[in-house]
């Protein structure tokens, strides 16, 4: 009987802590992501180039840096937003600047039209409440 | 004799400050900071206020305080010449700390021209080694 209680016990606990991971860093009201360059539509010869990664009234820190109104730039490569109450996945469509960086060089886009997208998030690679995410744009690399 | 060099060397270290004005953390050799806009030679107007960004790569923003490799923050020098580079960057209305993390500004200057340039610091506010700068540019409010 004892273990069955321990054994549900630590099913609810299992249960709720993916919930409680939930628990998201306060955004400024003000604060505001966008890409500075390139613009929407670009055409990028060569697939080569600097996405330069703005922010307004919120300041940047590297990751696991936890102090208030800041947070670090993820670059969304032809993708969508994740889900915003989880932590951005890492991979090619979503590269993260844990290092405090506010450039992303990128050099192996393929020729075609691409989508880019900057997310914002907290030490823990949150994004914030409210969210603050960029429009997503679209940049043309022409054949080679 | 110990002490003629001694003091041939610290005359020598006094005579070449260029050689030695430098904080004690590393940057790396490739950091460029810049400044995004205005452009040098920019026309602005008076009463109109205009925001300034700071443009850095190879090297990451991070606020005052916080100790982290290859990181630092912005200060931005408004009618100002480089301060020395081995010491805190001062804090006043001509040398102006982001020091929370900030990347761009809002700024409004009286009619005439202006310099601007960007010098990063150490989470100390004491500038790198090298030190990273940006190139000084001059704008015009009318």
């Amino acid at each position: 009987m004892l273990i069955r209680i321990l054994l549900v016990l630590a099913g609810t606990l299992v249960f709720c802590s993916t919930h409680v991971v939930a628990e998201q860093t306060p955004s400024a009201e003000n604060a505001r992501v966008y890409i500075i360059w390139p613009a929407d539509g670009a055409v990028i010869r060569g697939g080569k180039l600097w996405v330069r990664m703005g922010v307004r009234n919120a300041g940047v820190a590297p990751k696991g840096v936890d102090i208030p109104n800041v947070g670090h730039h993820h670059l969304l490569i032809d993708a969508d937003l994740p889900p915003l109450d989880e932590e951005i996945p890492s991979d090619r469509n979503h590269l993260h600047f844990g290092g405090g960086q506010t450039e992303a060089r990128l050099e192996d886009l393929s020729p075609g039209t691409h989508t880019l997208q900057l997310l914002f998030a907290d030490y823990n690679h949150m994004p914030h409440d409210p969210p603050l995410y960029s429009e997503q744009i679209t940049i043309t690399v022409p054949p080679y | 004799m110990n002490k003629q060099i001694a003091a041939i060397i610290s005359a020598l270290m006094i005579s070449l400050p260029g050689y030695i004005s430098a904080g004690d953390t590393p940057a790396p050799d490739n950091a460029y900071l810049y400044i995004g806009w205005p452009n040098d030679g920019e026309v602005l107007y008076s009463g109109r206020p205009f925001r300034v960004w700071f443009g850095l790569r190879n090297m990451g923003v991070a606020p005052k305080g916080v100790n982290k490799p290859n990181t630092g923050h912005h200060h931005l020098l408004i009618d100002s010449d480089l301060p020395p580079l081995d010491e805190e960057i001062p804090s006043d209305r001509n040398s102006v700390h982001f020091g929370a993390g900030q990347t761009e500004t809002m700024l409004e200057l009286p009619p005439g021209t202006h310099t601007l340039q960007l010098l990063m610091a150490d989470y100390n506010h004491v500038p790198h080694n090298p030190p990273v700068y940006s190139k000084k540019i001059t704008i015009t409010v009318k």
